[in-house]
């Protein structure tokens, strides 16, 4: 089942299945990061008010905004 | 011999940079603390060593990256010294790979294998550096242990003939390289592949290069027909996804035979203490808190009763002592004068306020050398991009506490341009260490009681200041420019050490000294002379004197504001300069002894309310002298240094107008 990075719940390991549409420079800065399709993600933990999320993988947390986050599919595993 | 540093961003470059060449240069634990090119020379003196900003690709997104990629790929130099941080290997991998194909012998020091271990991984280096075919040496960069095997290494290194290191990118891409490659000429620095590939994957440096050999219709025609047969054959979604996906599974195959996992390592340190910094709803509060307790340090606890113990010595033994050696000597009155009334009483005037200075420099080295500046950006990010920013926009302002001048070169590292140019305007509205000595000086006088509130009180109006003029600018002039991001890393928390600590407090508040004994001791005697000189000669009453003429002819401007005295005109028109140099020029003005006198006498001049308008006045009107060329130098654009100057004085008068007059319909 595939849900949004931004709906998962936290302390939970999924898999990212696709990258929609994000501004170009997020991408590519995520991408420098390893953040790309079928990279293993978890996510730490939510700022309130609509604020970023933290997700760890390979070993770095990264913050991101929720916008962001609602385009990444990822699959639990 | 000359050797260029790269590396990922916070992998420990300027670490290393200080160790091998003595130097002192700015070290933090987040990304983009270094923003700048900088050249020191080893310390054997047999060559430089180039320090460049942490780049993840030679693809440069920011300003700071592309001053790193530019230097690899134009500057002369005999060896790249790669640091690899083992903990994300990884990720450093990747642009090591990019460093092996473009040919030049490269040297790799395999830094934070510390880290690695708390994480639970071990790396066999023995297996990676024969695999990638070059030297691999552990360090750890903090400390600066096996830095002697590294620099042993150089001479070796450099002058073995390095052969590119050679990748299959499958045949669609093999095929236009070696079309592309038939058009170029033969010798060709840097490698023919290297500049192919770097093309294809969309390097504008490099394709610029390109077109001195190959039209630009061709090379643009070439790119598209790859691109449709890399989408048909090898089911990538560009050219760019494909060659990252090639890289990284060599990396992958490197990895799972060099990078062992010893044990499972779930909570970390970081982890723990990011769930109570980073938390929900006590971030926020917590980064406060952090703050408040920052000027309780610097004011009431630490700064204030050593700077009073400074002042006694100022006004007591050192005038005491000047005094008796002039009379001794014999010198003339005017000699006094310039000394006693001019020099120390201008340039003490400012000194006394170092203990402060130095402890807000440590608190601040505290937050940058700790990892939390990283989370302040996370924690603070919603509220700025409501105001049409982005958390990163913070670091600079955090910086700017300290001094604005780096802090304006700090958002070098801020990806969106519009986001960039306006963290540049608006950094300097955050409240500096030199403005610091001014509000001493007044709270002192004023706000005995409430020190720290009063101080904390003016950083927050910068920071609150700042954050509706992002909404206002960025809703008005920069309306169709792109959207705000946010993308950033979170180092591992570190604990800072007293060395490094004491040594980033020193670099930072020894500018401020120096600026005492060159800056202000010339304005104080420049001063001093424009109050002891007038239309009718020397050695004439203050208040005929030629500062009270050109004071007094701009005073009744500032009347509506609360200080329309000739006094707090002459010192707002020198404060341009430098903004301590403010109180410098009250001290010689008030011709007082020391700094008690100084704080009576002011106070016969200022009401507590004109003195809190004074002091907002003194945080906004404008960026001092060398701001405004390091906003020129950033900007490239005289319109803009011209903006942030113009700004700031109308919206410094509109605020002070409103608290002063406000202030008093209040009854204060």
């Amino acid at each position: 089942m595939f849900l949004s990075l931004s709906q998962l719940r936290p302390g939970k390991l999924a898999r990212i299945v696709q990258i929609n549409s994000i501004n170009a420079m997020v991408e590519r800065r995520l991408c420098d990061f390893g953040v790309m399709e079928g990279t293993i993600i978890q996510l730490k933990r939510t700022l309130p008010f609509g604020g970023p999320l933290a997700i760890v993988t390979k070993g770095q947390s990264i913050g991101i905004r929720r916008a962001v986050a609602s385009k990444i599919l990822v699959e639990c595993i | 011999m000359q050797i260029a540093l790269a590396g990922n961003p916070n992998t420990g470059k300027t670490s290393l940079f200080n160790i091998l060449t003595g130097s002192y240069e700015y070290v933090g634990n987040w990304s983009g603390v270094t923003v700048e090119k900088k050249v020191g020379v080893l310390k054997k003196k047999d060559g430089t060593l180039t320090d460049l900003p942490g780049i993840y690709t030679l693809i440069p997104l920011t300003a700071d990256e592309e001053v790193a990629t530019h230097c690899l790929l134009h500057d002369d130099y005999s060896l790249i010294l790669n640091i690899v941080d083992a903990s994300q290997l990884e990720r450093n991998l990747y642009l090591t790979l990019q460093l092996l194909e473009f040919g030049k012998p490269i040297l790799m020091g395999l830094n934070m294998l510390d880290v690695a271990k708390s994480y639970g991984l071990a790396v066999n280096i023995n297996k990676l550096s024969r695999l990638l075919n070059i030297p691999i040496i552990p360090i750890i960069a903090r400390t600066g242990h096996g830095c002697a095997d590294l620099t042993r290494q150089f001479k070796q290194v450099q002058s073995q003939e390095a052969s590119p290191f050679h990748l299959d990118y499958g045949w669609v891409l093999e095929q236009t390289i070696t079309k592309l490659s038939r058009r170029l000429p033969e010798q060709l620095t840097p490698p023919k592949r290297w500049l192919c590939l770097q093309f294809l994957e969309g390097n504008k440096l490099v394709g610029k290069l390109l077109e001195k050999y190959i039209p630009a219709k061709e090379l643009q025609e070439l790119l598209t027909e790859t691109e449709e047969k890399i989408k048909q054959y090898e089911k990538a979604k560009s050219i760019a996804q494909h060659i990252r996906l090639k890289r990284m599974q060599y990396i992958d195959q490197l990895a799972s035979t060099c990078l062992s996992k010893e044990k499972e390592v779930t909570i970390t340190f970081s982890d723990r203490l990011d769930a109570v910094v980073t938390h929900k709803f006590w971030g926020i509060p917590i980064f406060l808190a952090f703050m408040f307790l920052m000027f309780k340090f610097t004011f009431d606890w630490f700064g204030t009763p050593l700077s009073d113990v400074l002042d006694a010595f100022f006004s007591g033994p050192l005038t005491d002592g000047l005094t008796f050696l002039f009379d001794r000597v014999g010198a003339s009155d005017f000699i006094k004068a310039v000394i006693l009334n001019g020099i120390v009483s201008g340039v003490g005037g400012v000194l006394v306020f170092v203990p402060q200075i130095f402890m807000l420099f440590f608190l601040i080295s505290f937050i940058e050398d700790s990892g939390y500046m990283a989370r302040v950006a996370l924690v603070m990010d919603r509220i700025m991009e409501k105001m049409g920013l982005n958390g990163k926009t913070f670091i600079p302002m955090i910086i700017g506490f300290g001094c604005n001048v780096p802090g304006v070169m700090a958002a070098r590292t801020i990806e969106q341009p519009k986001e960039r140019l306006l963290t540049i305007l608006l950094t300097p509205l955050m409240s500096c260490s030199a403005r610091l000595s001014v509000y001493s000086l007044f709270v002192g006088t004023f706000f005995v009681k409430n020190q720290a509130l009063i101080v904390l009180s003016l950083y927050v109006l910068g920071i609150v200041v700042a954050m509706i003029l992002a909404k206002v600018f960025s809703s008005t002039l920069f309306k169709q420019e792109g959207d705000s991001i946010f993308v950033i890393e979170l180092p591992p928390y570190r604990i800072p050490q007293w060395k490094t600590l004491s040594r980033s407090t020193w670099e930072k508040g020894k500018g401020f000294v120096r600026k005492a004994g060159t800056f202000i001791f010339g304005g104080s005697v420049a001063i001093w002379l424009l109050s002891y000189a007038g239309p009718t000669g020397i050695n004439v009453d203050m208040d005929k004197s030629f500062l009270a003429l050109i004071g007094g002819w701009i005073a009744p401007l500032f009347a509506p504001i609360g200080f329309g005295t000739w006094q707090a005109s002459a010192a707002l028109l020198t404060g341009f300069l430098a903004k301590e140099v403010v109180v410098s020029t009250m001290n010689i003005i008030y011709a007082a002894p020391d700094a008690d006198s100084l704080k009576s006498l002011i106070s016969g001049y200022f009401s507590p309310l004109a003195a809190y308008s004074f002091m907002v006045f003194i945080l906004l009107y404008v960026p001092c002298l060398a701001t405004v060329a390091v906003i020129y130098k950033e900007t490239a654009s005289r319109k803009w240094t011209w903006f942030s100057v113009i700004y700031a004085l109308v919206i410094a008068y509109m605020i002070s107008l409103i608290i002063y007059q406000g202030g008093r319909w209040l009854g204060f």
